[in-house]
């Protein structure tokens, strides 16, 4: 592996995956390219099987993660948090707060100063301190290895190494397991940073397309069954490189995944049809099995508007349940009202074809998620269940504590898993 | 649990020489081989002592006294008398805890049942009566783990349907044999209301009910509840383990509903609504139960964060049962086992956060069920008188069961699977059969999707007949063929035995959902042998029953 400056402010390694790749990691401008030698390291990785569901996780379809979940702590219970999307729980697992501290509620929000509907992927979307930039500051070092690029887009430069998704696959704008997994290798053989949080999203991005989702599930059973060898060839890495021993392996996915047929669909835009007031003074923003309303309208109309949209949406068979943000604590980026589709629907707006895509997530029959913690740390609890109801939120103090880093201004929202740990 | 026409069959022929089954099945005379028990001639605690419902800083201890000769169950007569109690941390009451007095009269048929408060979690405690200077047996009870905590494991025992006349409570004596035991599970029909030769084993009276006729009044209730705690195994478990109890049917009468009964006649037999609440009375008096405060006996118990336990009634709010299974009824929205209230209690239980497994004390079966196409008619005919359903390929088998009221299970499942909600295990009784079944998202689409939202575990009868006392023929033989056209229709049933009469045991961990079924070698016999059928465990967030 090579490193050599950058045009801008950032240096970069250019490392050979196993394969023959090579791979680009890049790091602020005079960040040291080799670890250094402490003598008890903790190594912590937050592996995100982005998608999936808990029940998917089987010796036979996913032997290298069942023999994980096995070796070690696992919670059976565990949840995402609303919206059960990928870039809000991403950063509730790295903040260790809810949408109304950190800001970032939702994939998809309306920005009401831009007046543009758009993926919460910019850095400074993300008002609160992650445990990434908590480590950097008390001298650990951080690795991001994510592969969609939205998600490199919120966190952007605040791990001390980061590897930019890539090749992307057109349309997903995601990187393959394999090369995500080549960056991972390649950033843990080469900086070693203390802690790598990383995303993998092949069974996200392959279920969401899988037309046979209700039913056989082929093209998502395939996905798991290669992201499953990916996981064992790092895994078998950390193995060969004497690092296992050190490492503590905080499994995890962002949320799971509901299937729908064509005919379970709804259209809010649609259902305010009969209201050319309602329909104008609405704002959809929507996030597969959850659709974020905002009032534009006149804003002396807005408690009566927002009482009648909900009656509305709610009378549709699909409609799950309408909820304000603050019960969901999601904060004012997430609009007006939140509406959740029943297990099977998926809201598509503006028309009913606007989301063509099977596969869903946002409603709360997308909240299990596997939550597990191994790895050869001397550290981890072995084989073990927990009943305790883990949650994405619970990462960061679990990895802050791991780090004996102290709580954030205002505390964190969510807890530790000490479950998960001798004492 | 339906005995479809069994009282008409028997109205017709009298307790001499009964018919014995419908259908064409074979018929036979029923033979009285004991005496009923004769009336308690001596004082004191006659009936045994027992405790239930444990909370993690209480539980309800109960007894019995007999203050005089004449005072017994279900007389009306007798003093008042004063009845004081122990609760202590050891069994030799060196560490007394909590203890108190109380007054019991002919009023509440002497029965004794007290709330005791103040206790510490997930700890054992001994507990005694005493009145006029004579004490009762000695109790043992434990209190539930506190609200929240960690818990590595629960045990419980679960039993239902024990018929008096029909065998001995073996069932009871093993389970009194552990020491494993946090709890039994009471999932229903403690007792039946049946006169004797009414129901029986097979032709064969084993002991016959007390009083000789059908319970209809509050005396015949008392009664009936009083004999069955002089049962050796039965006052032994009470006196050992708390019990968590639910009724089915038959604690007031066969096939009961809200309004009614399939085994009551107002025309003979007086009012329902007396009926009912006569049945009621002696439920609370004589079970150790928090019953009574607000009526409502459904509730529901947490075991720290590892359980709950949520005990239905599906007796007191449901609308009377459909004629048939394909009675347009069956699908009728508006027609309910639970009743609204229960079913929104229901609802909240299964999506409360707090706990991992929420364990349905269900007294009918919820998995939908369809008959087989496959069976000869007298197979039919037994599974009918079993059930009290139809018989009609390919319709659901029993319209007294959750299948007779598919708006409220669709409401279940729906919810379960709108939220995502995993871990709950619905535990069954009621049908003196051993199920352990997926309950599928869609039954449909479940042979290819194997899509499951819950599971349930259906005990067996501790002595009530099943489908070989029906067919009149030795166990595992004739129903093996009905059990495997049972599975072949319905994918998610995974485990059927029509057969086996005995007792399960539950045993939860973080991990997962074990049920183990124990057959008794001969229902018969008070001494009777019994051993491990098939276990069949739920992993933790599967929502899917494996062999184990």
């Amino acid at each position: 592996m090579t490193a050599r400056p950058g045009l801008d402010r950032r240096t970069f390694l250019t490392a050979i995956a196993a394969g023959g790749a090579s791979v680009l990691l890049s790091a602020t401008e005079g960040t040291a390219w080799a670890a250094r030698p402490v003598k008890e390291r903790t190594r912590v990785y937050v592996l995100v099987v982005d998608g999936c569901r808990p029940d998917e996780i089987s010796a036979t379809l996913t032997p290298r993660l069942a023999e994980l979940r096995a070796a070690g702590t696992t919670f059976p219970a565990a949840r995402s948090l609303p919206v059960m999307e990928t870039i809000p729980n991403h950063v509730m697992m790295m903040t260790g707060v809810r949408p109304d501290r950190s800001g970032v509620p939702a994939n998809a929000v309306y920005d009401r100063a831009e007046g543009v509907i758009r993926d919460l992927d910019r850095p400074n979307d993300l008002r609160f301190p992650t445990i990434i930039e908590r480590l950097n500051e008390r001298g650990r070092t951080t690795g991001t290895v994510l592969s969609k690029q939205y998600l490199y887009g919120i966190f952007g430069e605040r791990a001390t190494y980061r590897w930019e998704p890539s090749p992307l696959v057109p349309i997903t704008e995601h990187a393959p397991d394999a090369a995500t997994v080549d960056a991972l290798i390649a950033m843990v053989d080469g900086p070693d940073p203390d802690l790598v949080f990383a995303n993998l999203g092949d069974v996200d991005r392959v279920g969401h397309s899988d037309l046979t989702g209700t039913t056989l599930q082929a093209a998502r059973s395939a996905a798991l069954l290669s992201t499953d060898l990916q996981v064992g060839r790092f895994v078998d890495r950390l193995v060969a490189s004497g690092k296992w021993s050190s490492s503590i392996l905080i499994v995890t996915a962002d949320h799971s995944m509901d299937w729908s047929i064509p005919t379970n669909v709804i259209s809010i835009t649609q259902l305010l049809n009969g209201s050319p007031e309602l329909k104008a003074g609405t704002v959809i923003a929507q996030n597969g099995g959850a659709d974020l309303l905002y009032w534009v309208g006149a804003a002396d109309r807005r408690d009566a508007a927002l009482a009648e949209i909900s009656t509305i949406v709610a009378a549709h068979p699909g409609v799950l349940e309408i909820r304000s943000p603050a019960e969901l604590r999601l904060g004012p980026e997430a609009g007006d009202l939140i509406a959740t589709c029943r297990a099977g629907w998926r809201f598509s707006d503006p028309a009913v074809v606007s989301n063509p895509i099977p596969g869903n997530h946002g409603h709360p029959a997308t909240e299990p998620i596997p939550f597990f913690v191994s790895g050869g740390s001397p550290r981890v609890r072995r084989a073990t269940s927990s009943s305790a109801q883990a949650r994405t939120i619970d990462i960061a103090p679990t990895v802050g504590s791991l780090f004996s880093l102290r709580t954030p201004s205002g505390g964190y929202d969510g807890s530790v898993r000490s479950e998960a740990f001798v004492a | 649990m339906v005995l479809s026409s069994r009282r008409d069959v028997l109205r017709g022929a009298g307790l001499a020489t009964l018919a014995g089954a419908a259908g064409g099945l074979a018929s036979g005379t029923v033979t009285v081989t004991a005496k009923p028990n004769a009336t308690p001639s001596s004082t004191g605690f006659l009936h045994g002592v027992a405790s239930g419902d444990p909370l993690p800083d209480g539980v309800v201890i109960w007894t019995r006294v007999t203050p005089t000769p004449t005072s017994a169950p279900g007389s009306g007569t007798g003093p008042d008398v004063q009845v004081t109690w122990q609760v202590s941390a050891d069994d030799r009451f060196r560490r007394v805890v909590a203890k108190g007095a109380t007054i019991t009269s002919a009023t509440r048929d002497h029965t004794v049942s007290v709330d005791v408060r103040g206790l510490a979690p997930y700890t054992t405690y001994w507990y005694r009566f005493e009145v006029g200077g004579q004490a009762s047996p000695i109790g043992r009870t434990r209190t539930a783990p506190a609200t929240g905590a960690a818990v590595a494991s629960v045990t419980a025992g679960v039993v239902s349907c024990a018929n008096w006349q029909a065998g001995a409570f073996s069932a009871y004596r093993h389970l009194g044999d552990r020491d494993d035991l946090d709890v039994v599970l009471h999932l229903g029909d403690y007792l039946y209301e049946y006169a004797p030769g009414e129901y029986q084993a097979r032709d064969v009276v084993v002991r016959p009910h007390d009083p000789p006729r059908e319970t209809t009044q509050l005396e015949h209730y008392r009664r009936r509840h009083a004999q069955y705690k002089t049962d050796p195994d039965l006052q032994r478990l009470h006196a050992r383990v708390p019990f968590v109890v639910t009724w089915d049917d038959h604690e007031s009468a066969n096939d009961a509903w809200s309004a009614g009964a399939e085994n009551h006649d107002p025309s003979t037999e007086g009012s329902w609504t007396s009926r009912r609440a006569a049945a009621a009375r002696a439920y609370a008096e004589w079970m150790p139960v928090r019953f009574g405060l607000d009526g409502r006996l459904y509730r529901r118990l947490g075991f720290g964060s590892l359980l709950s336990v949520s005990m239905l009634d599906l007796r007191s709010y449901r609308d009377q049962q459909a004629s048939s299974p394909v009675d347009p009824g069956v699908d009728d929205a508006t027609r309910t086992i639970t009743g609204s209230e229960q079913m929104e209690w229901l609802l909240d239980c299964l999506s409360s956060s707090d706990v991992q497994w929420k364990i349905i004390g269900n007294p009918v079966m919820i998995t939908p069920v369809r008959f087989p196409s496959t069976l000869s008619m007298t197979e039919l005919a037994a599974v009918r008188q079993l059930t009290g359903g139809t018989g009609i390929d390919g319709v659901p088998y029993n319209v007294d069961q959750w299948d007779g009221y598919t708006a409220d299970r669709h409401r279940v499942i729906r919810h379960l699977r709108d939220r995502a909600i995993a871990d709950t295990v619905f535990l069954t009784g009621d049908i003196h059969s051993a199920w352990a079944c997926d309950i599928p998202a869609d039954p449909l689409t479940y042979p290819v999707s194997g899509a499951s939202v819950a599971t349930e575990f259906v005990c067996t009868s501790v002595t009530s007949d099943n489908l070989d006392d029906i067919l009149r023929v030795p166990p595992r033989s004739a129903s093996l063929a009905v059990e495997s056209a049972f599975r072949a229709a319905n994918p998610h049933v995974k485990h059927l035995d029509f057969d086996s009469h005995g007792y399960s045991v539950v045993h939860v961990t973080p991990a997962a959902l074990r049920m183990d079924w124990f057959a008794l070698d001969e229902r018969t016999d008070p001494a009777s042998p019994a051993r491990l059928s098939t276990s069949w465990i739920v992993d933790a967030g599967t929502q899917r029953v494996r062999r184990a």
